[in-house]
C-alpha cells in the first residue's frame, strides 16, 4: 500500500540534482585570475621537475624553509631575500627579516613584501603556493634535497636563480674539497664501518634514503637502518639492541628532552657497545637537517664521531 | 466518520498479533477498547492510523479504503492522544497545540494563518490550558501536560479522535476531569472517540460501547451491560468478580471478588460479623494464628472489607451505599455454614448491615459456637432504634457466649481445638 | 521576527569589521605594512596595491567561514531535530571521518596541489569520501528502508571509529604531510577561494531552504514518530530528507576547511535557549548565528597568533570546553529542584 508521494519530494529531487551539478560544474571547471605578466626571459627546472619562468633575476625572494634561506645567503645572495619564514634563524641577518608564517604562510605579508619568487623545500604544503602563483603569478621553486650532489645541484640552481653562478661554484668547489678530504680518509680501504644509530626523536631515525643516511655513509660509518622499510622509520628497541650499534648520536633541537644518561639507561640498552664505551654523542639538529652548507658541518662532525682516529 | 474493520489482522516477527479483527465504529459513537495486556489493543490503534503499515484486512474510512488516503489527509481524520507526551526541547504549550495544524496549512512555503492561531486558541480554551500558552511544556504536570495534547487533537480538527489510555498517567481527579473533558468533546463536536482503556468501571461509565480484545481477537463488543459480564471478565482476565448497577450513575459497577476457597489450616474455619472497623485485629490474630477466615457481609468502601482484602480473607461484599441485598445475604449464611465458629463483633449495626445480626442469630441456631463482643457503652452502635441491643442480648441468651477481649476469645477458640473440626 | 531581522544585520556588519581585519590592517598588527581605513576602502572598490589582499584573500575567506558555519550550524540543527537529542551535531553519521579519510588518501598519493583542475583534489577526494561514510552509516541503520535512529547513531560511531583508525594509518604512511593533515584535521579557512564560496553558497541556499520549509515537520518529528505520523509529517520521507541534506552541507563544509567542530554542535543549542524549538525560527535563526560565530572565531584565529595563524577548529573547540560546562551546571540545577 502506496501513499501518494507529496509535490513537496519533487522539490527535493530538484534540489539534490541542483547540488549534483553545481557541484561538478564547480569541483570540475577552473578559476584563474590573469594577472599581468611580464615578458618571461629565465626558466629554470626545479628539483621537481617544474619549469619556473622569471623574467629575469629574482631580485624579491620570500624564502619559505630554511635550507633555501641558508643557501641564499651563502652564496651572497642574502640581499635578494626579502622575507623568510618563521624557522629561518640562521644566519642572524635572515632572522631578522619579516616573517611570513611557517604552516600557514600569510598571505597577506607575502603580497606586501611584493616577491617575484618564491623558494621551498619538498616538505612545505603546496596549495597556498599554488593559489598565489594561479591567481597572483608568484612563481615558486622546490628545492628537495636528498643527498650531497643535490646539495651542489641545489647551490647551482640557486646561483642561477639569483644572478650570483660565481659565487656558487666558489661555494660547491670548497664544499666538495671539504667532503674529498673527509672520504678520503673515511672511505679509503681497510677503514672500518662502526655500526651508528642515529635518533632525531627517541627511536626515529634515518632510514635509507635519507640524507642522513648518506651521511653516515660518508663519515665511514654503517647505518643500523639501512635497511628498514622506509625514509623516516620508527625503529623498535629490539631492532636497535640486536644492531648494538657502536656509536650512539642524538641531535638536539629546542623541543628535545633526550640526554645522555637517559639513552644508557633504557631497558636493556646498558649492553650495548656504544653505552659500554660510552660512545653517545649529541649534534646541533640543524646541522643534519638543514640541506646547505652547514651539513657539511654536520658532515665533520659526524665523522669525528664516527673515526676519532683519523681526525686528531 | 464512521469506521469499519474488516477481517484486520497484523503479524509482528512472525507473530500473529490481531487476528481477523471486525467492528463498526458508528459516527460519533464512544468506544472503549479493553482487553488484558499484550491483547493488541495499541496495535489495533496503530494500524488504523497506519503508523503500522502491513496489516491484511479492510480499514475502511468514510467509506473509502484508509490506504487511499495521504498521510496528510488521514491526519485531518485521526487525532491521536498517546499514554504520555514529554520532549526535553524547549517547546511551549501553544508550539505543541499549533502542531496539531500541521495537516492544515497549506504549502510549505506558508505559515500559520490567522485562522489557524484562532483554532488554537479555542483548543486551548477548550481545554483550559490556555494560561500555559507561552510555558514550556516540559514543565507541567502530567495531568496539565495531557491536556495540551488533547488540545492538540481538536486543533487538528478530528473526525475521529483515538486515545490510548489517555489516564493512565493521571491522578484520580484528573483520571474523571480527563474522561469528562473527552466525552464532551465527543457529544458536543461530535468527534467519534475510541479510547483504550484499563480501569472497567471507568469504561462502564464513560463509555457508549465497549469492544473487549483477548489474544488479538474480538471476543466481545456492544454496550457496557452486554459486554461487561462475569463471564466474559472471568474467561478473558481471569478474574472472579461480581458485576452490580451503581446506584447512582446507573452504569455498570464491577468489584473483584474473593478469588480462593479459604486454605484449611489447623482445625475452626471462623466467620466474622464485623464492620466499621472494628473486625481488623480479630482477623489479624484470626489469620496469625492459623485459623481459616472469612467475613462478610461487607460494604466495599468500609473499612473492614480493606482489612479482610489486606489480609487475603474472603469477604462476602456490597456495593457502597447499598443495603445488604439477598444475594450477599444468602452468601453470608452460606460462609456461616461452612464455618464452625462465628464471632460477632461490636459493629455500628443500621439498617443497612442489621441483617448481618440475623446471620449471627442463624449461626446460633444451626449450633455454631459463636461469640460475642459486648460492645463499649459509651461507643454509640445501635443505630436501628435499640434492635441492635435486643439482637445481642437475644444471642447471648440463646447460647451464645459473650466474651471481653481479643485474648479471651482466642483462648476459648484454641480449646475447641481438635473437637471444632465438625 | 525582529530577531531574525538583527542577526541579518549582525550578520552583515561583522562580515564588513571581518573583512577590515587582517595582518596588514587597517584593524590588526599591520606588520609590516599598515594599510588605513581609507586605502582599505579604495582596494576594495578599486584597482589599488591591495586590491588582490581584500578581493582573493580577505574577502572569500569571510564569505566561505560564514557560508560554512552557516552550514554547519544547519546541519547541526536538522540532526538534533532527527536525533531528538540536542547533543547531535553534523558529524554525527560519519561524515567529518569519511572526509578525514579522503584528505589524508589524497595527501597519501601525492594529490596536494590545487592547481589545474579546479578546486583541486583533496577537496573533491573528501567530498567524496565523506558522502560514503554518511550513506554507509545510513545503509546500516536502515532496516528495509526505514531508519532506525538509534542504530543510526550506533552505526555512525563504528563507521567513525573504523575510518578514524584508517585515517591515522595514512597519516602515518604519509608522515611528511603530516602537519598539513594535522592542519587539516583542525579544521581551517586558510585556503578560501573563490570557487569554495560559489559552490557553498549554492549548497547552503538549498540546504537551508529545505531545512526551513520542512521547520514544522521537524518540530513533529521531535515529539516521536508516531507523533509525527499521526500529525501528517509522514517520518521515514521526512529523515532521509533531512539526512540527505545535513550530509551534503556537512559534506561540502568540510570538504573546503577541514573538521571545524562545535559549530554544529553548539550554535543550534544556545539558539534553542533563546528563540525555543520551532523550527521555522530556530533554523535561520540557527543558520545566521553559526554563521556569525565561525566569521569572528576565524577572525581571532587568523590575528590571535600573527604571523602565523591558529586552525580555526582550535578556536571552536575552546568554546566548547566552557560551553559543555554551561549545559553540566544548568543540568545539575535542574536536578536540584
Amino acid at each position: 500500500m502506496e501513499s501518494r508521494k507529496a509535490g513537496a519530494f519533487d522539490v527535493k529531487m530538484l534540489a539534490v540534482i541542483g547540488v549534483v551539478v553545481a557541484a561538478t560544474v564547480g569541483f570540475t571547471s577552473g578559476y584563474l585570475i590573469g594577472v599581468a605578466k611580464q615578458p618571461e626571459t629565465m626558466s629554470i627546472v626545479d628539483d621537481y621537475g617544474r619549469t619556473v619562468k622569471l623574467s629575469g633575476v629574482a631580485e624579491r625572494i620570500v624564502s619559505v624553509s630554511p635550507t633555501p634561506t641558508e643557501i641564499l645567503f651563502a652564496i651572497g645572495a642574502g640581499s635578494q631575500v626579502v622575507g623568510v619564514d618563521d624557522y629561518s634563524d640562521y644566519p642572524a641577518e635572515a632572522n631578522n627579516l619579516t616573517k611570513v608564517g611557517s604552516f600557514t604562510l600569510n598571505e597577506e605579508i607575502i603580497i606586501s613584501l611584493n616577491p617575484d619568487l618564491i623558494v621551498c623545500s619538498d616538505l612545505v604544503p603546496r596549495a597556498k603556493l599554488d593559489k598565489l602563483a594561479i591567481e597572483q603569478g608568484i612563481p615558486y621553486f622546490i628545492f628537495a634535497t636528498r643527498t650531497m650532489e643535490d646539495v651542489y645541484k641545489d647551490i647551482r640552481l640557486a646561483g642561477g636563480l639569483t644572478g650570483h653562478t660565481t659565487e656558487a661554484d666558489q661555494l660547491v668547489t670548497q664544499l666538495q674539497n671539504r667532503v674529498n678530504a673527509l672520504t678520503n680518509k673515511t672511505l679509503a680501504t681497510g677503514v672500518s664501518k662502526p655500526r651508528v644509530y642515529i635518533e632525531y626523536y627517541p627511536l626515529w631515525t634515518y632510514g635509507p634514503g635519507s640524507f642522513g643516511d648518506d651521511l653516515i655513509r660518508l663519515a665511514g660509518g654503517t647505518n643500523v637502518a639501512a635497511n628498514a622499510s622506509s625514509e623516516y622509520p620508527e625503529l623498535t628497541a629490539e631492532f636497535v639492541i640486536a644492531q648494538d650499534p657502536d656509536i650512539i648520536v642524538y641531535t638536539v633541537g629546542p623541543m628535545t628532552t633526550t640526554t645522555e644518561t637517559e639513552i644508557a639507561g633504557r631497558q636493556g640498552w646498558s649492553g650495548m657497545s656504544a653505552v659500554v664505551d660510552d660512545k653517545i654523542y649529541s649534534m646541533d639538529d640543524n646541522l643534519l637537517s638543514r640541506y646547505g652548507p652547514r651539513i657539511v658541518d654536520g658532515l665533520e662532525q659526524l665523522a669525528e664521531m664516527v673515526h676519532p682516529e683519523l681526525f686528531s | 466518520m464512521r469506521l469499519e474493520l474488516k477481517d484486520l489482522s497484523f503479524s509482528f516477527a512472525e507473530k500473529l498479533v490481531l487476528k481477523g479483527v471486525s467492528m463498526d465504529v458508528a459516527d460519533g459513537e464512544f468506544l472503549g477498547l479493553m482487553g488484558p495486556n499484550g491483547s493488541g489493543k495499541t496495535t489495533l490503534l496503530r494500524c488504523i492510523t497506519n503508523f503500522l503499515p502491513g496489516w491484511d484486512g479492510k480499514i475502511l474510512v468514510d467509506g473509502k479504503p484508509m490506504v487511499s488516503y495521504t498521510p496528510r489527509s488521514l491526519a485531518k481524520v485521526f487525532a491521536e492522544v498517546p499514554q504520555i507526551s514529554s520532549t526535553d526541547f524547549p517547546f511551549t504549550a501553544y508550539d505543541i497545540v499549533m502542531m496539531g495544524r500541521i495537516p492544515h496549512i497549506g504549502s510549505r512555503l506558508e505559515g500559520e494563518t490567522r485562522k489557524d492561531m484562532e483554532i488554537v486558541r479555542t483548543s486551548m480554551k477548550r481545554t483550559n490550558t490556555l494560561q500555559f500558552a507561552e510555558r514550556h511544556f516540559s514543565e507541567l504536570s502530567g495531568g496539565e501536560r495531557q491536556r495540551v495534547i488533547i488540545a492538540r487533537a481538536l486543533a487538528q480538527q478530528p473526525k475521529v479522535l483515538l486515545l490510548d489510555e489517555p489516564t493512565v498517567y493521571l491522578d484520580i481527579s484528573g483520571q474523571f476531569e480527563m474522561m469528562d473533558l473527552i466525552r464532551g468533546l465527543n457529544k458536543e463536536e461530535r468527534i467519534t472517540t475510541v479510547t483504550v482503556l484499563h480501569d472497567i468501571n471507568m469504561a462502564a461509565r464513560y463509555c457508549d460501547r465497549i469492544a473487549l480484545l483477548n489474544e488479538g481477537r474480538l471476543e466481545a463488543i456492544g454496550t457496557p451491560e452486554e459486554v461487561l459480564t462475569q463471564e466474559n471478565i472471568q474467561s478473558i482476565y481471569g478474574l472472579d468478580v461480581s458485576v452490580r448497577k451503581d446506584p447512582f450513575t446507573h452504569s455498570v459497577y464491577v468489584m473483584p471478588r474473593s478469588a480462593r476457597a479459604p486454605p484449611k489450616r489447623h482445625g475452626a474455619r471462623v466467620h466474622v460479623l464485623c464492620g466499621g472497623g472494628t473486625g481488623g485485629p480479630l482477623m489479624r490474630a484470626l489469620v496469625e494464628n492459623g485459623y481459616s477466615v472469612s467475613t462478610g457481609v461487607l460494604n466495599v468502601l468500609d473499612s473492614d472489607y480493606e482489612n479482610a482484602t489486606d489480609l487475603r480473607v474472603p469477604v462476602v461484599a456490597e456495593a457502597p451505599f447499598s443495603q445488604i441485598g439477598p444475594e450477599s445475604h444468602g452468601e453470608n449464611l452460606r460462609m456461616i455454614d461452612d464455618s464452625q465458629v462465628v464471632i460477632v463483633l461490636p459493629f455500628p449495626v443500621g439498617p443497612g448491615n442489621l441483617k448481618n445480626l440475623e446471620a449471627a442469630r442463624y449461626a446460633v441456631e444451626r449450633g455454631k459456637r459463636v461469640y460475642v463482643f459486648r460492645a463499649d457503652r459509651e461507643v454509640a452502635y445501635d443505630f436501628v432504634g435499640g434492635r441492635a441491643e435486643s439482637f445481642i442480648s437475644a444471642l447471648t441468651s440463646s447460647g451464645a457466649m459473650e466474651v471481653r477481649s481479643l485474648a479471651q476469645v482466642l483462648t476459648e477458640i484454641s480449646r475447641l481445638g481438635g473437637a471444632a473440626s465438625a | 521576527m525582529l530577531i531574525l531581522g538583527g542577526l541579518a544585520l549582525l550578520l552583515f556588519l561583522s562580515a564588513f569589521v571581518a573583512i577590515l581585519v587582517g595582518t596588514l590592517g587597517p584593524i590588526g598588527p599591520g606588520e609590516p605594512e599598515r594599510i588605513t581605513f581609507s586605502e582599505a576602502i579604495d582596494s576594495i572598490f578599486s584597482d589599488s596595491t591591495y586590491h588582490w589582499v581584500f578581493w582573493n584573500v580577505r574577502i572569500p575567506r569571510v564569505l566561505l567561514a560564514g557560508l560554512v558555519g552557516a552550514a554547519l550550524a544547519c546541519s547541526g540543527t536538522a540532526m538534533q531535530a532527527i536525533f531528538r537529542n540536542s547533543m547531535a551535531d553534523p558529524f554525527v553519521i560519519g561524515v567529518s571521518s569519511g572526509a578525514a579519510l579522503g584528505a589524508a588518501i589524497a595527501g597519501f598519493l601525492g594529490l596536494t596541489s590545487i592547481a589545474g583542475i579546479g578546486l583541486g583534489m583533496p577537496p573533491l577526494f573528501a567530498f567524496i569520501t565523506a558522502i560514503l561514510a554518511a550513506f554507509t552509516v545510513y545503509v546500516l541503520g536502515s532496516v528495509k528502508g526505514r531508519v532506525y535512529v538509534d542504530t543510526l547513531l550506533l552505526s555512525g560511531v563504528a563507521v567513525a571509529a573504523f575510518l578514524g583508525a584508517l585515517v591515522s594509518f595514512s597519516i602515518y604512511l604519509a608522515r611528511q604531510q603530516f602537519h598539513q593533515l594535522i592542519f587539516w584535521l583542525l579544521g581551517s579557512l586558510a585556503l578560501a577561494r573563490w570557487s569554495y564560496v560559489e559552490i557553498l553558497l549554492v549548497v547552503v541556499a538549498i540546504g537551508a531552504a529545505v531545512v526551513y520549509l520542512y521547520g514544522r515537520d521537524l518540530d513533529a518529528l521531535l515529539l516521536g514518530e508516531e507523533t509525527a505520523h499521526n500529525l501528517g509529517a509522514n517520518p521515514e520521507p521526512l529523515k532521509k530528507l533531512m539526512l540527505g541534506v545535513s550530509a551534503l552541507m556537512a559534506a561540502a563544509a568540510v570538504a573546503f576547511t577541514g573538521v571545524i567542530g562545535f559549530v554544529g554542535l553548539i550554535t543550534p543549542h544556545m539558539t534553542r535557549l533563546v528563540m525555543g524549538a520551532n523550527h521555522r525560527l530556530l533554523v535561520p535563526a540557527a543558520t545566521l548565528s553559526g554563521a556569525i560565530f565561525l566569521i569572528w572565531a576565524d577572525t581571532l584565529a587568523r590575528t590571535i597568533v600573527t604571523p602565523d595563524e591558529l586552525p580555526v577548529g582550535i578556536i571552536t573547540a575552546l568554546c566548547g570546553g566552557p560551553f559543555f560546562l554551561y549545559l553540566l551546571r544548568r543540568h545539575s540545577m535542574g536536578r536540584e529542584s
